[in-house]
């Protein structure tokens, strides 16, 4: 018989499981593998989740000095060759005038994936040290930059229509430069990290702490 | 943390109690209704990426330029970029609507196929990686950027990549997993 689950408890608590696919929960132990109902594979949370983040955090972390460093493009003209930077790019566009532009290209090629990876890292220490910082806050934060994310792929586009705009051999093109492939690899990794972090760990991880807690009084 | 789902009125959600996350939504979900959304974006897909999204008039030629060209242009000078933008534009978004089209199709018509979990799966995946409408606010901020430095002119793809960008965000946000479970389940 299926065990029915009681509403206030945690799944871990009644040794429930949910299934990420179908969302139909299940008898948590050691040797089911697979949800009864569509047959995926299940796990009480997401596997590895904290090492998988991390993994990929570092990754970004690493490819996002590149990609601030070197030209994302490269503008042939007249047979000379102009690199631009992302931020040389954003700087140009402030000396044309174009404001608005400038902003958006700002916060999606410099702030939001930055603030994505201090958000990110923060996040994944504060589950693995156990930090006592609001819970809540916490999903918060997540689910903003989980949202917020997908739009630094903005920069790819228009590096994308550029180029097929620009395309005039020696006259007049644009072609994509070494800092392009990092800022994708910081990208994907991002949206990687956040969608192998379980949410569920911020939670977990506090009441470690408070259990523990707890035995250290009993113990005094 | 295990939340109770209440008997709901159409378009009422469920919060979870411990994140106020929304963990069920009553909402409109009719795989007839989505099954004809889904054709009509299928046929739209064509157009918006093969016709010119817009034209330039630059150093005497006139260049025109789509969705799938851009990409295409950059596969030998950086691959992975060129992989990201045809993935995030064109790719996923076309299979997102393939496979809920061919899921609620099955639902529609009451058939219980063996491989509706496996589409189930396959869309969820997929709704991260539709991109269209980050890639009309670049097309927008590209549009701008241009008009500055030469005379443009939208051309026919545009008009179908914005219908397509419509019909994609009412079917994304009519479509329902849990819903489709349950229908599933009942059949």
């Amino acid at each position: 018989m299926k065990k029915v689950a009681i509403a206030g408890k945690t799944g871990k608590e009644q040794a429930l499981q949910v299934c990420s696919v179908c969302g139909n929960y299940s008898e948590h132990n050691m040797d089911t593998t697979q949800c009864p109902v569509c047959h995926q594979k299940i796990s009480l949370r997401k596997k590895d989740s904290l090492q998988k983040t991390w993994a990929l955090l570092i990754t970004a972390l690493i490819f996002i000095i590149p990609a601030n460093i070197y030209p994302i493009t490269y503008l042939l003209k007249n047979n000379t060759l102009y690199p631009d930077t992302i931020f040389s790019g954003i700087i140009s566009l402030l000396e044309s005038d174009m404001f608005g532009i400038a902003l958006i290209v700002f916060v999606a090629s410099i702030v939001v994936p930055v603030l994505k990876l201090v958000a990110l890292i923060f996040i994944a220490l504060s589950v693995q040290l156990h930090w006592k910082f609001s819970a809540k806050k916490q999903l918060l934060i997540f689910t903003f930059v989980d949202w917020v994310g997908r739009w630094s792929i903005l920069d790819l586009f228009i590096i994308s229509i550029m180029v097929s705009v620009f395309d005039k051999g020696h006259l007049l093109s644009v072609y994509p430069g070494v800092a392009a492939s990092s800022f994708t690899i910081v990208v994907i990794s991002t949206l990687f990290a956040a969608n192998s972090f379980d949410t569920r760990l911020i939670w977990d991880s506090q009441e470690n702490q408070n259990n523990k807690l707890q035995d250290n009084e009993y113990n005094d | 943390m295990t939340s109770e789902i209440p008997e709901m009125k159409m378009g009422h959600v469920a919060k979870c109690i411990r994140c106020d996350r929304v963990i069920y939504k009553n909402s409109w979900c009719n795989p007839a209704g989505l099954f004809a959304l889904c054709l009509t974006a299928l046929m739209m897909t064509i157009p918006a990426f093969n016709l010119p999204l817009f034209s330039i008039h630059l150093l005497g030629i006139t260049e025109e330029t789509n969705l799938l060209q851009g990409a295409m242009m950059m596969i030998d000078s950086a691959p992975l970029v060129s992989f990201v933008v045809i993935l995030c534009a064109a790719i996923a978004p076309t299979l997102l609507i393939l496979s809920i089209a061919i899921s609620s199709g099955y639902l529609a018509i009451n058939y219980k196929s063996t491989y509706l979990p496996k589409l189930f799966k396959i869309t969820r995946l997929l709704i991260h990686w539709s991109m269209l409408e980050v890639y009309m606010v670049s097309l927008m901020v590209a549009i701008f950027k241009l008009m500055n430095y030469a005379d443009l002119y939208l051309g026919l793809g545009f008009y179908f990549f914005v219908g397509l960008l419509l019909l994609n965000m009412t079917i994304i946000s009519n479509y329902s997993n849990h819903k489709y479970w349950e229908k599933y389940q009942s059949l």
